[in-house]
């Protein structure tokens, strides 16, 4: 409808300028002549750039004195041909503007001249600013962002991504991230673009200088109309300095536990020793006396002491297997029912309840099967000695084997003895025994030491007369990456 | 006969405290022993030792939770302690490490595990001397 009424423009007092519609269109409209008047102007127009009356298109749109260079009205009234533009402009403040300007020819019905130039513009100042805002995040997050299309060729890379991989736009994501010349197994971007879900996965790749990056990659869908998924944009985190942080924990917490281990050793050793001096002293001191029950006493001290080494020693050596654990993909279920099979009569001659509590979806997961239960056996034995020692009637144990935030968790509960804060505070400190000579201290040590060499930790929740939770974590992530190194340092060996 | 001089020997494995009782008996010490720290002090208080031999490493206590108690009480405080312990070498004993409370006084000797008996006996003759001022009977 507008279109026919322009040409009916000729003169500016027309109903259509007038119009309401002229009024409340959403931007700010002016008419300008061959001699840069503007002659007629909305509302918006007014209020953006102020007083307009008798002025010059150049005097409102910039507050200059003189046309503009390369004035795009004085183009139009040369060729007839409409434009657009970008034009940064003056407000009625003085503040500089961006606005996008939409310039229409009107022509003189006789003659079909240009005789007025109708000139629509909008404000893209807050739109411009947006936009920046948006190139520098895009560019300068502390992430890597590509956006591939279906064929998997990058077509966009922010700054951080280039800094790393090299300018590679329209290369295959796969030859850039990780050198392969066909798409990676377990591609989150071909998960989104299969079913339009987030994915996330934990990837390494290789930099543009040959260097190793770990990055964890999250793809989202980028949809065309709200329609087909014509891009997946990927953005990674680069956790290579985490990784490394993360191996020197491990390191350090293995070294921290021989730090302990041989100063428990060491302690034991000399009660050992004192032991033996006493059997020594008291044998020599019957002789001396002619006392045959002091000779006696002696002699019993010497072997009970002689034994007690040999009980440390055996220990001790399986203690102290220094060596990586041998991962294999392992049931968890599995290894929690075998050592249910193992002491339910055991537990059951005391009168204890042995019971598991399995998840049979549970994912198999890479762990040394032989220390796993080593561990598992310490955690069972130490809570049917609990429950004997406790007071309680009804006692069980549960060994419990779930999943929980990409943990793997192994978990024995008793209903047992339980321990105070001071009993807590030392079970992993020392070769710290509860159990006078039935025990050497060694057992719960040796199980976190197996389990730190898994990458994993032991928690330990206790209230006296209440019971105890000992519970086994693992992290998958740790165990896989363990897993990789150990395959890898495999390999070096082999080779 | 005059009353015997007192040692308490506080430790938890029975053949170190046997070991000591044994030795100490031998040169006319009364002893007793206690084999566990959480006890200390009301044994003290039954016995009233003129000494006390005291083990760290214990379950549920260590000697040191009891030795501050026990340095802390104004009726004990002047009983001497001599630490026999395998958890530390003699020459890297340092009580700081153990109480970083500085109103707690230092053990009047510390000796490492196994003991040499003369050593042994000398130092507890001469810190029953000084704390008692007297010669002392038994020894």
């Amino acid at each position: 409808m507008m279109a026919k009424k322009i040409p009916d423009i000729s003169a500016l007092n027309s109903d259509w300028i007038h119009s309401e519609f002229f009024q409340m269109v959403p931007y700010m409209v002016a008419v300008v002549d061959k001699d840069y008047n503007i002659v007629e102007a909305n509302a918006n127009f007014e209020d953006f750039f102020g007083e307009w009356k008798n002025k010059k298109c150049y005097a409102v749109y910039k507050k200059q004195d003189k046309p503009c260079e390369n004035c795009p009205s004085f183009k139009i009234f040369k060729d007839g041909q409409p434009r657009v533009i970008d034009s940064v402009v003056v407000d009625k403040e003085g503040r500089q503007a961006h606005n996008v300007v939409h310039s229409v020819p009107l022509h003189n019905p006789d003659d079909k001249s240009v005789e007025f130039i109708i000139e629509m513009s909008s404000a893209v100042t807050e739109t411009n600013r947006l936009q920046q805002e948006v190139s520098v995040l895009f560019d300068r997050v502390p992430c890597y962002i590509t956006v591939i299309d279906s064929d998997y060729r990058i077509v966009r890379a922010n700054e951080k991504f280039r800094e790393s991989f090299g300018d590679v736009l329209g290369q295959y994501c796969y030859k850039v991230y990780k050198r392969r010349n066909k798409k990676c197994p377990n591609c989150p971007a071909a998960k989104t673009f299969k079913d339009g879900k987030n994915h996330e996965s934990e990837q390494s790749g290789i930099g543009k200088k040959g260097q190793s990056i770990n990055y964890i990659v999250s793809t989202s869908p980028l949809k065309r109309g709200g329609g087909d998924i014509a891009h997946v944009i990927e953005i990674s985190t680069d956790v290579t300095k985490l990784k490394v942080l993360e191996k020197d924990i491990i390191d350090a917490e293995r070294l921290a536990a021989v730090g302990q281990t041989v100063a428990g050793l060491a302690h034991s050793i000399k009660n050992i020793l004192m032991g033996l001096e006493g059997g020594k002293y008291m044998i020599g001191l019957g002789l001396k006396k002619d006392d045959r029950d002091l000779i006696d006493r002696g002699s019993e001290m010497l072997d009970r002491n002689f034994n007690k080494t040999t009980s440390l020693v055996r220990d001790f050596l399986s203690f102290s297997k220094g060596r990586l654990p041998e991962l294999k993909m392992t049931d968890p279920n599995k290894l929690a029912t075998e050592i249910i099979d193992l002491y339910k009569d055991i537990a059951g001659q005391s009168g204890i309840e042995l019971k598991s509590k399995l998840s049979p979806k549970i994912k198999k997961a890479p762990l040394d099967a032989d220390a796993i239960h080593t561990c598992l056996t310490n955690l069972v034995s130490n809570a049917i000695d609990a429950c004997q020692m406790g007071k309680q009637k009804g006692t069980e144990v549960v060994v419990s084997v779930r999943d929980e935030k990409n943990t793997l968790i192994f978990e024995v509960t008793d209903n047992g003895a339980g321990m105070d804060y001071d009993i807590k505070k030392k079970i992993f400190t020392t070769f710290f025994t509860t159990k006078g000579g039935k025990g050497t201290g060694l057992g719960l040590l040796t199980s976190r030491k197996l389990v730190q060499e898994h990458g994993g930790r032991i928690v330990v929740k206790s209230q006296k007369n209440k019971g105890s939770l000992f519970r086994l974590e693992f992290p998958r992530q740790r165990l896989n990456y363990i897993y990789k190194e150990s395959r890898k340092n495999g390999d070096e060996e082999n080779n | 006969m005059g009353k015997a001089t007192k040692i308490l020997i506080i430790e938890d494995e029975p053949d170190v405290s046997l070991y000591l009782q044994t030795i100490l008996e031998t040169e006319g010490y009364k002893t007793e022993v206690c084999n566990t720290a959480t006890d200390g002090i009301d044994r003290v208080e039954e016995f009233k030792p003129d000494l006390v031999s005291l083990d760290i490493m214990m379950p549920h206590e260590t000697g040191m939770s009891f030795y501050v108690k026990l340095k802390k009480s104004r009726k004990h405080a002047r009983i001497p302690v001599i630490i026999i312990s395998g958890a530390v070498q003699q020459k890297e004993f340092c009580f700081e490490d153990f109480v970083p409370d500085k109103s707690v006084p230092p053990p009047e000797s510390y000796m490492e595990k196994p003991i040499d008996i003369d050593l042994f006996l000398q130092t507890v003759k001469k810190l029953l001397k000084t704390a008692s001022g007297t010669k002392v009977k038994g020894a």
